[in-house]
């Protein structure tokens, strides 16, 4: 084929190759694998997708990706073909239009984009949930998530400074793809949970801020163990009314499968915990004059008033000023338990789970699950 | 001699729409305000047409606010802005 098909740049040897890539502003800020159109090909045929599919559409801006475009920033991100199907799955969950992409995409809230993994796929391709399963030493872990922040900074122009607006961004942003740690769960896994078969294999996606370790190693009854996860969720830091990603600890499982609590038990349970005094909230500067404006906001604020969201008050600064009564109004993270998702992750030693708020101090973007083509 | 492939979408991009023609005058015209939904968008264009009608006599003010700061505006308020106004301008305020 004529190099007019391959918009690119002629390259003396690798290593010039790879200062290429940075020097046209193509890389996360570490090398990348240059995409030749051998490994191109290669990386599509891992996957079902013809060339000109487009895997997500951010209509925002109109900024269509196509499975040939993923497939070069696949490569660059270091994936073999067999991750692709994964990483197109997981442009599909983030291009859904309920996912909303340009907001955690270009915030100043700093989003990372998680993706976890369920299924026959994790075994397949050696996505790893077990220890350190957030952390480096893994490629499928380390190169997928990074083929979505390469699509993102390639393929959407999120550029630091530009379109990404991050006040301080996180390290997550490089990748932050993981497999839900399956045997080590409880419960049936999430995306059969979230309604697919266990044969199946899925991305779920949702646009994280950093995660918070959750430490507890003295606890084995739920309603003990549960306190340190529930406090670090009504945390003022984060606070609102999105949605809440935990990730159970093997160890931290065993105690509740050992009590028999499901996993609508616990989070109710950590829905009904996971809340401060309004008067709280107030103190902190967490409500804005804004939200006594909005329905949804006030609606978060308000639910549990003794005189509902009918009460809310008004005024220039009924915003700020702690009123008769906030102290005994409850504030919840979240709206309802369904906000909450758990799913298992982690090594087989030590109490060290996490809990991961959503982006954006408003309801931020739902979780969205799409199945792995086989 | 090796090609290495660009990643991004510059060689495929749609070409961008014709920009529509400068109004010559503001005077009297009907300007569109379209606030992103952020918190203080309106706000801050609110401050924008004062100084407008201050420097320029513009006329009529069209405010919408998009209801989702991450989505696109409704396609029938675009349509409407493009119908009524001379000329709109759109803002971001957090």
């Amino acid at each position: 084929m004529s190099d007019d098909a391959y918009p690119g740049l002629d390259v003396e040897d690798p290593w010039q190759a790879v200062e290429a890539c940075f020097a046209q502003g193509w890389t996360d800020g570490l090398p990348v694998v240059p995409p030749t159109a051998p490994l191109v090909e290669r990386m599509l045929a891992g996957g079902p997708w013809r060339a000109d599919a487009v895997l997500l559409h951010e209509p925002v801006r109109d900024r269509a990706v196509t499975a040939w475009h993923a497939a070069i920033n696949a490569v660059m991100a270091g994936c073999r073909p067999e991750y692709f199907p994964v990483v197109g799955a997981a442009l599909a969950a983030i291009g859904d239009p309920e996912f909303t992409l340009h907001g955690p995409a270009t915030s100043t809230g700093g989003a990372a984009l998680m993706v976890i993994v369920n299924g026959p796929v994790r075994e397949a391709i050696g996505l790893h949930g077990g220890g350190n399963l957030f952390g480096p030493g893994v490629r499928a872990n380390a190169t997928i998530g990074r083929a979505l922040r390469l699509v993102l900074l390639n393929g959407l122009g999120c550029h630091p400074g530009v379109l990404d607006q991050s006040t301080q961004g996180w390290a997550g942003k490089y990748s932050l793809c993981f497999a839900e740690h399956e045997a080590a769960s409880p419960w049936e896994p999430l995306h059969v949970a979230r309604g697919f078969r266990a044969t199946q294999s899925a991305v779920t996606v949702f646009a994280a801020e950093s995660g918070h370790n959750v430490l507890v190693h003295a606890a084995s009854e739920p309603e003990t163990l549960l306190v340190g996860f529930a406090d670090a969720m009504a945390g003022l830091a984060s606070l609102s009314p999105g949605r809440s990603v935990i990730v159970l600890a093997p160890e931290h499982a065993q105690h509740l499968a050992r009590a028999g609590w499901s996993r609508a038990r616990t989070q109710e349970w950590l829905y009904e915990h996971a809340r401060r005094p309004l008067a709280d909230l107030k103190r902190a500067g967490k409500v804005e004059a804004q939200f006594l404006l909005g329905a949804e906001m006030r609606q978060w604020l308000y639910a549990r008033a003794p005189g509902g969201v009918a009460s809310a008050p008004s005024g220039p600064d009924a915003h700020a000023r702690v009123l008769p009564g906030d102290e005994a109004i409850a504030v919840h993270r979240g709206l309802s338990p369904d906000d909450i998702l758990i799913c298992a992750g982690g090594g087989a030693a030590g109490g060290h789970s996490a809990f991961f708020p959503s982006w954006s101090r408003g309801r931020s973007v739902p979780f969205i699950t799409k199945e792995v083509p086989v | 001699m090796t090609r290495i492939l660009d990643p991004t979408l510059r060689a495929v991009l749609p070409r961008t729409a014709a920009r529509a023609p400068r109004p010559s005058r503001l005077s009297g015209a009907t300007l569109g305000l379209l606030a992103n939904g952020k918190t203080h968008g309106m706000v801050f264009l609110e401050r924008v047409a004062e100084h407008l009608r201050t420097r320029h006599s513009v006329g009529d003010l069209m405010r919408v606010t998009k209801a989702n700061a991450s989505a696109p505006a409704r396609p029938e308020d675009s349509a409407l802005l493009a119908k009524r106004c001379a000329a709109v301008v759109t803002a971001i305020g957090d």
